[in-house]
């Protein structure tokens, strides 16, 4: 059975456990990362030089690096579904997962670190600030995209939207902060929001 | 014919030329970015909402920005079972490396190649330089280590999984800094410079 070792609440792992919901493929989880450490130790690191979740292994092959492990599955367990057939179709939603990577990810971070990982009195208001209104600019790209097509890949889910999918839940899980009225990128997310395996691994709470 | 924009000096634009001439892509590129300005210009900005290089036009109209999207993109459609290996694990470890580039040495890259490369001397940061320079000789020891074990990247043969790090790998041997010997990376960066595409496109000046 396919093995995927990442504590829940990483982003990176929600990838994994909500692309493997969508396809009904059946995995084992083990905890690994902040409190339950394990990327530390020399087997982890064996594999994943990165000391960072998710790793994935599958009937002895071992992947790292999360969008490319939803890629790979998606390949194996959901053509024509999570991974579009069509090249073109395909790439613009690959293209979302890489912005995810290049673009939205540093944005986002010093946000969600600020105001989910750290204690109250050891926050920094200014960097918080800085990252929200940074993040809000890059939600207002796919707000914009969003006004032409009904997901990041074109007219059906797919893998496009699953990095970014996390990250739409963790901004408005955010409590009282400022967010700009981006009606576009709400009915996207509004319809993450009926999808089982979304519900099950990504709306869990900011941890 | 394939219009390129962008200038020639980005590494990302670097990819995709590379990866054209890989192939024997005919395009036509025009400069814009850095000195060129013209990306923030409502006509690209509508092209590419981030306002950066590289963006693809093909014949048919259709655009496409993110630069490892974009290679994977021309790779599959010209080039599988070559480029885009069609083993899917080995793609996926193709895919890892380039996802990898984009989250985890362009951070550091950025702050060394930046510093020393596009900011006068007067005005650099000794400091940002010497961390991003330890930080990339760490990631560039990952890539020694796998590719003690593999000539490239995903495996026996050159794929698009070698080209952002191949251009990362000439910075890295080309910017006036300190290096570890690492003979693997060494290696494969010299199979890489028996290539006429990467001979053309990568082992340029650095600006």
């Amino acid at each position: 059975m396919l093995k995927i070792i990442g504590r829940k609440t990483s982003s990176n792992v929600q990838k994994v456990l909500w692309a493997c919901a969508e396809m009904g493929v059946k995995f084992e989880r083990q905890d690994a990362g902040m409190q339950f450490g394990v990327t530390n130790t020399p087997e982890y690191i064996a594999m994943n030089p990165n000391k960072l979740v998710p790793t994935i292994i599958d009937d002895g092959f071992v992947l790292w690096e999360s969008n490319s492990i939803v890629r790979y599955l998606a390949q194996k367990h959901g053509m024509g579904t999570l991974c579009p057939t069509d090249l073109k179709v395909r790439a613009s939603a690959e293209r979302w997962m890489d912005w995810q990577l290049s673009t939205m990810g540093s944005a986002f971070s010093p946000m969600f670190h600020g105001l989910v990982r750290t204690p109250p009195d050891k926050r920094d208001p200014q960097a918080i600030e800085k990252s929200r209104a940074n993040a809000e600019t890059k939600f207002e790209i796919m707000d914009s995209y969003l006004g032409k097509t009904k997901f990041l890949g074109g007219d059906l889910f797919s893998f496009g939207d699953i990095p970014l999918g996390i990250y739409a839940y963790r901004w408005y899980a955010f409590e009282g902060i400022k967010r700009k009225d981006l009606k576009n990128l709400k009915r996207w997310y509004d319809d993450l929001c009926k999808r089982p395996g979304f519900k099950e691994h990504v709306m869990i709470g900011l941890g | 014919m394939l219009k390129i924009l962008g200038r020639k000096t980005s590494s990302n634009v670097q990819k995709v030329l590379w990866v054209a001439d890989e192939i024997g892509l005919k395009y036509e590129r025009t400069d814009i970015g850095g000195p060129f300005g013209g990306n923030d210009k409502p006509d690209y900005l509508k092209l590419n909402p981030n306002g950066k290089v590289p963006t693809i036009i093909e014949d048919d109209g259709w655009v496409m920005w993110e630069s490892n999207a974009i290679t994977r993109y021309l790779a599959a459609r010209h080039a599988p079972g070559t480029l885009y290996p069609n083993d899917l694990r080995q793609r996926a470890s193709a895919e890892r490396w380039m996802d990898w580039q984009s989250n985890t040495v362009s951070p550091q890259m950025v702050m060394v190649f930046r510093g020393l490369v596009r900011t006068p001397p007067e005005k650099r940061d000794p400091k940002t330089i010497a961390a991003g320079r330890d930080g990339l000789s760490k990631l560039m020891a990952i890539m020694d280590r796998h590719l003690a074990d593999n000539a490239y990247m995903a495996g026996p043969q050159f794929t698009v999984g070698d080209i952002p790090l191949g251009i990362a790998a000439w910075r890295w041997y080309a910017m006036p800094i300190e290096r570890e010997d690492y003979p693997n990376l060494k290696r494969w960066s010299d199979a890489l410079a028996k290539r006429k595409p990467y001979q053309t496109h990568i082992m340029q000046p650095l600006e």
